[in-house]
């Protein structure tokens, strides 16, 4: 109780709350730019907490954490871009409903589904931080490998009608990911002698290309429009923010599924928010009796992919404070701030700095009421967005995104790929290609590749992977979760083989 | 090319362009998985660097063989004749998509040359008023705009965050 009211007395200070605030406000703004990601943020608030106290430097940057899950939302929802990888599911829904003359109310549900899904993933951080980081440090090689061909799987249900084309983007994302340096030993692969490929090709960058300069792209195709000075979203820009925190709540089991969804992802090292986002996306359609509506504009979608991601900030943190493991990069980060100031991050951090430790509970709850304050505050200026013309927006993004590639290593030939990378994400958007399951490839290849080499390293018999139980559940639950989307996509195909065959 | 409401000649044309795109992709795949079985194996483990890439190549190639059977069998007669009409219109209705393109690679192209600022400030002031309505106040705000988001962005970048972007030679 001590540790915790002295840990409780340092955050609550008028200076660490002001630095807190101006955090949340930095991740919003900085994530809501496409290009720039939560990790980018943290990596710049980084230097600025070395002159602090260890609890107020490390509070500020989950300020920083938490507000930037939430900003990912914003380009997310109004230019269609995510604006973080962790928001790539929010354009689903949140998109077509900002489309359809609704860009406060699919904000609005994003912020709160946000704040639930952070309030939500402390409380289980706080609860069950030492059991799910045991559980999580036990897995070997052949359940990691296991458990990402079930995310793989998540595919299927990505794609809509073209389960086919969408199984073709998700293993064009995993080719993507063997370019370069194989990461056992390091080997270059695919390189053919180019600079431009020798270190093989960044996910952010992919990421960008792919989504952002396509996404721009697109806009400018209707020339008459653009020329009639025609705005990103037209319709009603306001908040309703009582009237959709309602909303957010009338969907309990949506939110809390998908906020604990988003807590085991984020435990699992190595996974994290850009995977969150879409494991929880599949399981409210999976889940939903209307799955077909899921793409449309509707508030469950948005729900699910906010809640998701906002809650792997605090999974991300459940094997960094119980065993020093980080979840993600920017928990590394993290633990990097913390060992600046001279603390061991371990499993003795509890023991040995508790005050500490309670203190970054507090800082999570209270970085996600920071954030849901700032966004209900400020979020008529960003939905001031949407009244920009496209002919102002459209070019200024692309310095933005072209800026961003940038800045993540300094390398110009990053540049070079992120206009390859936009040029062949627009030509695969406009064959009607999937492009989701290609980013999930591109995530997933080099941690599958890691884990499948590492296991047959380790003891060469395959059966391993059958044999041991947690590795065969997760692929029983990927041939369960093929099965169902192969019968849901037969289903779909004979419905629309009906319809159209009755007016005849 | 999707097939979109607004497309000259139904779902034939659309069609041909994704059986097209099967053939590229697997004849590029065939080739990476020809230079992965390639990679020497290494005696410290089972499986080598070019192991992963040749299962992935392998079900890639599966995939788009069985996509190119069906998209045949999916063809309507006639497609392969208004192909060539057909994907001339679609571009032409997308001339500004192939100026963000043009514009976007010679911006690229000129940045390690002539530096950030100016890449950024002649791409923003083209791009801008290549899009706007003619008229002296949109022009106005293109240029101020150019001027922001090329020197600004620059400066706080240099200033605030440490990250120096491309100076040119």
């Amino acid at each position: 109780m001590d540790a915790f009211l002295l840990g409780a007395s340092e955050l609550l200070s008028p200076t660490t709350l002001l630095w807190m605030l101006l955090g949340s406000m930095a991740g919003i703004i900085a994530a809501a730019i496409p290009g720039f990601t939560v990790t980018m943020a943290i990596v710049l608030t980084l230097p600025l907490t070395f002159a602090m106290e260890p609890l107020q430097g490390i509070a500020v940057m989950l300020a920083v954490y938490v507000g930037g899950y939430t900003g990912g939302l914003i380009s997310a929802a109004l230019l269609g871009i995510p604006g973080t990888p962790s928001s790539v599911a929010t354009t689903f829904d949140a998109f077509p409903m900002a489309r359809g003359g609704q860009p406060g109310r699919a904000l609005s549900i994003g912020v709160w589904a946000s704040f639930f899904g952070t309030v939500i993933s402390t409380a289980v951080l706080i609860v069950a931080a030492p059991p799910l980081a045991i559980f999580a440090v036990r897995l070997g090689p052949w359940e990691y490998f296991s458990l990402i061909v079930f995310a793989l799987t998540i595919v299927a249900s990505l794609v809509g009608n073209a389960l086919q084309r969408g199984l073709i983007a998700a293993m064009i994302g995993l080719a993507i990911s063997t370019v370069g340096t194989d990461p056992i030993l390091g080997r270059p692969r695919f390189d053919f002698g180019l600079d431009v490929l020798a270190a093989g090709l960044p996910f952010l960058v992919v990421l960008i290309g792919i989504f952002a300069i396509s996404q721009l792209a697109s806009e400018v195709e209707d020339a008459d429009a653009i020329k009639r000075g025609e705005r990103l979203a037209t319709g009603e820009i306001e908040f309703h923010t009582w009237a959709v925190m309602r909303e957010v709540l009338m969907r309990p089991v949506n939110l809390i599924r998908s906020s604990l969804v988003g807590v085991a992802v984020g435990a699992l090292p190595g996974a994290g928010g850009s995977i969150a986002n879409l494991v929880a996306y599949d399981q409210a359609k999976r889940a939903s009796k209307t799955p077909e509506r899921f793409g449309t504009g509707i508030a469950d979608g948005v729900v699910a992919s906010e809640a998701g991601n906002s809650a792997t900030a605090g999974g991300g943190l459940i094997p960094l404070i119980a065993l020093g493991i980080p979840g993600s990069a920017v928990d590394a980060i993290l633990m990097a701030s913390l060992m600046v100031h001279g603390i061991s991050v371990g499993p003795r951090l509890i023991m040995d700095n508790a005050d500490l430790v309670y203190g970054m509970f507090l800082a999570m709850a209270i970085s996600s009421l920071m954030m849901l304050v700032v966004c209900i505050f400020s979020m008529r200026m960003f939905l001031r967005i949407a009244e920009v013309p496209k002919w102002v927006v459209v070019p200024i993004v692309l310095v933005c995104c072209v800026v961003g590639s940038f800045a993540l290593n300094n390398r110009v030939t990053d540049l070079y790929l992120l206009g390859f990378v936009g040029l062949a994400g627009y030509a695969l958007k406009a064959l009607d290609y999937p492009l989701a399951p290609l980013v999930l490839g591109v995530i997933l290849g080099p941690i599958a590749e890691t884990n499948l080499r590492r296991a047959l390293m380790t003891d060469s018999d395959w059966t391993l992977f059958l044999t041991r139980p947690t590795s065969l559940v997760f692929l029983i639950a990927a041939a369960l979760s093929i099965t169902w989307a192969v019968r849901a996509h037969l289903r779909a195909r004979k419905a629309a083989a009906t319809r159209k065959e009755s007016p005849q | 090319m999707s097939d979109r409401p607004d497309h000259p000649n139904g779902e034939g044309p659309g069609e041909v362009a994704r059986l097209l795109s099967y053939v590229v992709l697997l004849a590029i795949s065939a080739g990476l998985f020809v230079e992965a079985a390639n990679i020497p194996t290494s005696r410290f483990e089972k499986l080598g660097a070019g192991a992963f890439p040749m299962l992935v190549h392998g079900i890639l190639m599966a995939l788009l063989v069985s996509a190119i059977v069906g998209s045949l069998r999916a063809l309507p007669s006639g497609a392969w004749g208004r192909f060539a009409a057909s994907i001339t219109a679609w571009a032409r209705a997308r001339r500004l998509v192939f100026a963000v393109f043009i514009c976007l690679a010679l911006y690229l192209a000129a940045m390690p040359v002539i530096g950030y600022p100016i890449a950024t400030l002649v791409f923003l002031a083209v791009l801008q008023i290549t899009f706007a309505p003619k008229t002296r106040t949109a022009i106005a705000i293109a240029l101020v705009l150019a001027v922001v988001f090329s020197f600004g962005l620059n400066w706080l970048f240099a200033e605030i965050f440490n990250v120096f972007l491309p100076r040119g030679r």
